[in-house]
């Protein structure tokens, strides 16, 4: 049994306006220090998923499991990186936003510091510490949210279309950037993406969702490409046209 | 940052020259009434007002009623805003009462609290802190609702109690609502303490306005009406001064 399972995970939301099944008998293994790319079409269930092993829902049906325990709730275990940047303390700076995690565990000032610090460095940001989100980019809100869940050092980080906001130039520099961040930490990724090169390029593993209702994986694609990925290689083009034949059948209504 | 701050006040200096100068035309030109002074006379008025001491002991007099009744009512407002915003039962409770209180003015509470307190200070003292809580009290509990999910969510996925919750994240987040509320509270204040004063009062501005109006003074009226004016304006530009201030930057250490 992997690292991370989700076994026959099923979500129905109860709304005013009757029942919704957003994800149908999901099951996934992510191993340890695997970059497991979840890619699919908008309300395919996406987010639910990772809301479901964040802790932040319970699942209607199945289970969910980290290193074999039962997920019950969110946890310092599970790092999470959200699509917006509304998840930042506009009052407190780039540096105090980073360290906010090794605050709640009562760690002394000086030594936060120094971690905050190291990891202000690792996403690029050295020198800007002293900045409050409201002066950062978006691509910058983006770095510190994600030293900020790194700097809590997490067993696994879930990362919800994090860059989905930040226009093409910002958001290529950024997935390199986290490719090398993650080849650093060997942290398990799970990445949520509706962005087939993204997920190409990012990805150890690309698992393909099904459309809704009742979304579900559909298929996983190992991409077993060096990185950096070279995503004018013939390998990369490969990978991208396999995935994308899948991705295919469900915006064209390929049942 | 230094010139902006020299136009903000040479843009007050002029606004205020500003209507001085329409003053002085329309009581010169266009009213020409003994019953309403161009401003040089009301400037004499209040100078010799202010080297008798005499309006001074009236400013203080207010002043003192508000800041202490706009302390007592923010102090019970806070902490309940904060329950209403972050507990269900107790916003189910007390939400019908601040509903409800919120639609009796404090000017309609001024012959009760007479009553109950007497004309001495403790009721006008009453009457600012009614006029200050319920506002607070509505501010306050709005903006605990108002804290994002994602920041809440953040914090327990980087481990944080129910405590930490509130004090690292809800209470930071909700500091620029409940200035807010205090701001507004602050203008109530001032309508609330003129007409207590008004009734029943032995001094203060809007006792001053009262005997004024009974002895024909209108040159004290309109030194009144301005010291409400300025006060009014100073107080408010240091709530707007607070609210940048702490705009997102409140920052309690722990
Ligand atoms: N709280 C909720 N109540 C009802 N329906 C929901 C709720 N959250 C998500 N859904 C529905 O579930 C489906 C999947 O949503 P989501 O997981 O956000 O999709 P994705 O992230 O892949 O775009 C959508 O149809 C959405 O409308
Ligand atoms: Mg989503």
């Amino acid at each position: 049994m992997g690292f991370v399972a989700l076994e026959g995970v099923g979500k129905v939301f109860q709304g005013r306006t009757g029942s919704w099944e957003a994800v149908r008998d999901f099951t996934i293994s992510l191993e340890e220090g695997e970059f497991f790319c979840l890619l699919g079409t908008s309300g395919c269930g996406k987010t639910t998923v990772l809301n479901m092993l964040a802790g932040f829902e319970a699942p209607t049906s199945g289970r969910i499991l980290l290193d074999g325990k039962p997920v019950t709730g969110p946890g310092a275990d599970r790092g999470v990186v959200f699509q917006g940047h509304d998840s930042l303390y506009d009052w407190l700076t780039a540096l105090d936003n980073i360290g906010f995690g090794l605050r709640l565990r009562g760690l002394p000032r000086s030594e936060r510091r120094a971690t905050a610090e190291r990891f202000l460095k690792m996403v690029g940001l050295t020198g800007q510490g002293a900045k409050h989100p409201s002066e950062l980019s978006g691509g910058m809100k983006q770095r510190i949210q994600i030293a900020r869940a790194l700097a809590n050092d997490p067993r696994i980080l879930l990362m919800d279309e994090p860059f989905g906001a930040l226009d093409a130039m910002t958001r290529a520099v950024l997935q390199a950037e986290l490719s090398r961040i993650w080849a650093e930490t060997k942290k398990t990724v799970l990445f949520i993406t509706h962005d087939i090169e993204e997920a190409c390029a990012l990805a150890t593993r690309v698992g393909v969702m099904k459309r809704g209702p009742g979304g579900t994986l559909k298929a996983v694609v190992p991409v077993d490409l060096p990185f950096p990925r070279e995503r004018t290689s013939d390998g990369f083009m490969r990978v991208f046209r396999e995935v994308h034949a899948l991705i295919h059948e469900e915006i064209h209504g390929g049942h | 940052m230094a010139t902006s701050r020299a136009a903000t006040i040479a843009g007050y200096v002029a606004g205020f020259l500003l209507l001085f100068a329409i003053w002085h035309l329309a009581a010169i030109y266009l009213v020409r009434s003994a019953l309403f002074p161009p401003p040089w006379p009301v400037f004499e008025r209040a100078w010799l007002l202010i080297e008798d001491r005499i309006l001074q002991e009236q400013i203080v007099a207010s002043m003192r009623r508000i800041l202490q009744g706009f302390l007592i009512g923010s102090a019970v407002g806070v902490p309940i805003g904060l329950a209403i915003g972050s507990f269900r039962p107790v916003r189910m409770l007390l939400e019908p009462w601040t509903e409800f209180f919120r639609f009796i003015p404090a000017v309609a509470m001024i012959t009760v609290s007479v009553i109950w307190f007497g004309i001495g200070e403790e009721s006008k003292i009453f009457l600012i802190a009614y006029a200050t809580v319920f506002v607070v009290i509505i501010s306050t509990a709005a903006g605990v609702g108002a804290v994002g999910r994602d920041k809440i969510r953040a914090a327990q996925c980087l481990g944080a109690s129910r405590l930490q919750i509130f004090a690292l994240v809800a209470l930071p987040a909700t500091v620029p609502y409940i200035l807010t509320g205090m701001r507004v509270a602050m203008a109530n204040a001032f309508v609330t303490i003129v007409a207590a004063e008004l009734v029943a009062s032995n001094d203060g501005l809007g006792k001053m306005l009262w005997d004024a109006r009974l002895f024909m003074q209108i040159e004290d009226i309109f030194v009144a009406l301005i010291s409400l004016g300025l006060l009014g304006f100073l107080t408010d530009r240091v709530f707007r001064l607070l609210i940048r201030a702490f705009a997102g930057r409140f920052n309690p250490t722990m």
